[in-house]
């Protein structure tokens, strides 16, 4: 008895929803005069959805386990910060780099730890750990941003593949592609989703439960600190107060993306289309001159919305 | 010849098909205890449930005081007077006492008014003898007294029927007799009291007479003074024939592939010693409570024990998890929704979820997942649309044989079964049985904890019986083995109570 694989009613909304959405806001601003299909403006949603996609990777692994991650904007900022101070004090630019990925994997590893084997509740955590980083990153710097660095930083995000792509978007496709092939065909990935799907049965079933916990962790501070590499790349400028919201814009990626907050169920694939369709409205608003504050707001709305449908959806499925 | 305060009759109810009641019956008169007796599943949480108007009944009356009720909720039914205290107590720990007695019915409009509140708790608290001062925290009291305040609390909703569940389950015997105390006040007050224990010690103490329930039917109700405790355990079990056990013939005896010495954990086991045999089903018997899924739990490092010594196949077991369960100790949950699947992931991805390596060569077969999967459900004839359904919307018996197919695949060597036939409908347990009598012809041994005495008294080649956290005995399974003996043991530890 062969069925086919049910096709998903909520995905196709989604692949819809980007259309609809692109199509909507072209028009929109035609009405207001304003040309919003232009190469430029397409690399401009591209560079933004790649920082947004690559750190909504790390939220959406924790997400699927179940807990929750809101420390991502803080560590972006403080490897920002951190690699400016290096690369100005003449440390050449792939040091640098790797001192912020382990930076990264630090703060990952701090809030794993706390979570899996300290139990504390991952909300508290990661808020603690929000804070902590945000308030290094003003310290070492003594809340001054850094600028003016050499050719070889720009070049990560500058460089234009065929002589038009954004090399940005090689990065996402990489990531996207490794992370998605490891949720499905490796231990690792199918254990990631028991754990958000039954942390009990998954235990009894010879899961270990905490050490995979704390992997979610480190993974998400790894990919922050990657999208800190690629915002400082981008902005040469490193601001202690950069990343700031960028937690919320990776959550909202993932619960548009359809993973269910509650955890064990969705497609990473399908945060990075949450993505674009975030970045697709900032820069959609932005072009219109509609205040950024709406964007916050919007955001806001959209992570209640998501979770709102998914905790109906559970009740009517009971 | 004193009135009924309380009368319940013909009661039905089913779940999922299964007639949980079935013309159940109870009645209590003004002024005694009622001892509600049963083995476990024989119903009598699901009647006083309806009686406190958690579930609805399918048929049946409810008469209190010659006046028949409808169908109440919770609170109508408190206000009714009918009051039920169960093990876990329903009062909030934060909370003083005086609040936690008059929650939801405080003096005072919106303003509370703290002084009538608290003198009125005092009354309430002085009437059964709870010298506390009432603005004491609930979460400083010890159990007894905590079930002290919920005793005031019932009386100060005027209560007229009041169940009272295995009150003496964890508290101490000096709490018990002053306990029983207020339960003879009480009575003499004229309200019913019905009374959930299995301890036989305890009944002909309290007890005035006493209903035996059996697989939802009523059985009969006695005067306690006039019976005694063998009469009581064969009312409990009746007349149901059982199977007897069928010849083991791949038991050997002279290996040992599991050995216990001295376990200990917290107050729950108590220097728990037992070996399993090559190709042995050992069963587990006993009430709820009385430590047997914690002994499994403890084997297999799921909780820590404090003590003790566990041999696997001559060498120490760790006590770590996964580690027991790659050694081939694998435990099959009681609860499967809970501790045994992943009820969103599909059936699949379940069977896969503990044999992830032998399907990754390096990385995991997609193609061979479900070539397993569905070689699975058609050995164990799992009934489901496809290997693509997700987990939760199989049947009770095919969600358990799901959890088999998991550990099968795995060629585990030692399988802890807990209760695994409870909630499934006999055609499904038969097949259950057979998967059991296969694992023993791979090679596998099993502990088998359940408490359904004819499941245990089929498949087991021994009968460990335990109570409160103590193995009482390990009965070997031959011609003297009757359920009564396994039940006297569970109930009172193998003492004589009664006339």
């Amino acid at each position: 008895m062969e069925t086919k694989k049910k096709v998903n009613l909520s995905e196709i909304t989604l692949y819809l929803g980007v259309i609809v959405i692109f199509l909507a806001i072209t028009v929109a601003c035609k009405v207001v005069g304003k040309d919003f299909f232009t190469l430029s403006n397409i690399f401009n949603i591209i560079a933004q959805a790649s920082i947004t996609s690559i750190i909504a990777i790390g939220a959406s692994l924790v997400i699927l386990t179940g807990g929750i991650e809101l420390s991502v904007g803080s560590v972006v900022g403080f490897a920002g910060i951190l690699g400016g101070i290096l690369i100005k004090n003449g440390i050449p630019v792939a040091a640098a780099c790797a001192a912020i990925l382990l930076s990264g994997i630090v703060f990952g590893a701090f809030n794993g730890i706390l979570v899996s084997y300290g139990k504390v509740p991952a909300f508290i955590t990661t808020l603690g750990t929000m804070q902590i980083a945000r308030g290094m990153a003003l310290l070492i710097n003594a809340g001054q941003p850094v600028s003016g660095f050499p050719q070889g930083l720009s070049m990560i995000m500058g460089t234009r593949v065929f002589g038009k792509i954004p090399i940005s978007v090689f990065y996402v496709a990489i990531f996207y592609l490794v992370v998605i092939f490891m949720m499905s065909y490796t231990k690792f990935g199918r254990h990631v989703y028991s754990l958000g799907g039954n942390v009990n049965a998954a235990r009894l079933s010879g899961v270990r439960v905490k050490r995979v916990e704390m992997m979610v962790y480190i993974l998400c501070g790894a990919f922050a600190a990657i999208a800190g590499i690629m915002l400082l790349s981008r902005l040469t400028y490193a601001d202690p107060n950069a990343g700031n919201g960028y937690e919320m814009n990776a959550i909202a990626a993932t619960v548009i993306g359809g993973i269910s907050l509650s955890g064990g169920r969705g497609r990473i694939g399908n945060s990075l289309v949450g993505a674009i369709i975030l970045s697709t409205l900032t820069c959609g608003l932005q072009i219109m001159n509609v205040a950024t504050y709406y964007q916050t707001i919007i955001t806001g709305l959209v992570i209640i919305a998501a979770v709102f449908a998914d905790k109906r959806k559970e009740r009517r499925a009971e | 010849m004193s009135e009924n305060i309380l009368e319940m009759k013909d009661i039905d109810k089913t779940f999922f098909g299964v007639h949980v009641l079935d013309k159940a019956q109870l009645e209590v008169r003004l002024g005694e205890v009622h001892v509600l007796l049963g083995e476990n599943g024989a119903g009598k949480s699901t009647l006083i449930k309806i009686l406190s108007g958690a579930y609805s009944r399918e048929a049946g009356q409810i008469i209190l005081e010659g006046r028949e009720l409808p169908q109440l909720s919770p609170k109508e039914a408190l206000e009714e007077g009918i009051s039920v205290i169960y093990q876990e107590f329903n009062l909030v720990p934060y909370m003083p006492i005086y609040e936690n007695i008059f929650l939801g019915k405080e003096y005072g409009r919106t303003i509370l008014d703290k002084k009538k509140t608290i003198d009125q708790a005092r009354k309430y608290m002085e009437r059964i003898g709870l010298n506390e001062d009432p603005k004491t925290l609930v979460s400083d009291l010890s159990v007894a007294k905590k079930q002290l305040v919920e005793i005031a609390k019932a009386i100060s909703n005027s209560v007229k029927v009041l169940v009272l569940d295995e009150p003496t389950a964890s508290i101490t015997d000096t709490e018990t007799k002053m306990l029983f105390e207020i339960i003879r006040e009480l009575k003499e007050q004229g309200i019913g009291i019905i009374y959930i224990s299995h301890r036989m010690s305890e009944l002909f103490e309290i007890g005035d007479r006493c209903t035996v329930m059996r697989d939802g039917k009523y059985v009969g109700t006695v005067q306690l003074s006039e019976t005694d405790e063998d009469k009581l355990t064969r009312m409990m079990v009746g007349k149901e024939v059982c199977f007897k056990k069928e010849e083991n013939k791949v038991i050997d005896m002279s290996e040992e592939v599991l050995k216990v010495e001295g376990l200990c954990y917290k107050e729950l086991l108590k220097d728990i010693s037992f070996n399993l045999h090559k190709g042995e089903i050992l069963g587990f018997a006993g009430l709820v409570g009385a430590g047997r899924s914690e002994m499994a739990k403890c084997v297999i490092g799921e909780y820590r024990k404090d003590k003790g010594k566990i041999t696997y196949k001559d060498r120490e077991l760790s006590s770590s998890l996964h580690k027991n369960i790659e050694a081939g100790i694998v435990y099959l949950s009681e609860d499967r929704k809970d501790e045994g699947l992943v009820l969103i992931h599909t059936v699949a991805e379940n069977i896969a979820l503990p044999n992830l390596k032998k399907l990754s060569s390096p990385f995991l077969s997609r193609k061979k997942m479900a070539q397993k999967a569905k070689q699975y459900i058609e050995e164990l004839h799992i009934k489901t649309h496809s290997h693509l359904s997700e987990a939760k919307d199989l049947s009770g018996g095919n969600q358990q044989k799901l959890v088999i197919a998991k550990w099968i695949f795995s060629e585990a060597d030692i399988y802890i079964f807990d209760e695994p036939t409870r909630g499934i409908d006999v055609g499904a347990r038969d097949e259950i049985y057979n998967l059991m009598y296969d694992l023993l012809e791979k090679g596998a041994s099993i502990i088998m904890i359940s408490s359904d005495l004819c499941e245990i008294m089929k498949m087991c080649d021994r009968v460990a019986v335990m109570k409160d956290g103590e193995i009482k005995a390990i009965l070997e399974n031959n011609e003297d083995l009757t359920q009564e003996r396994i039940l006297k043991y569970a109930l009172s530890g193998g003492e004589q109570y009664g006339n």
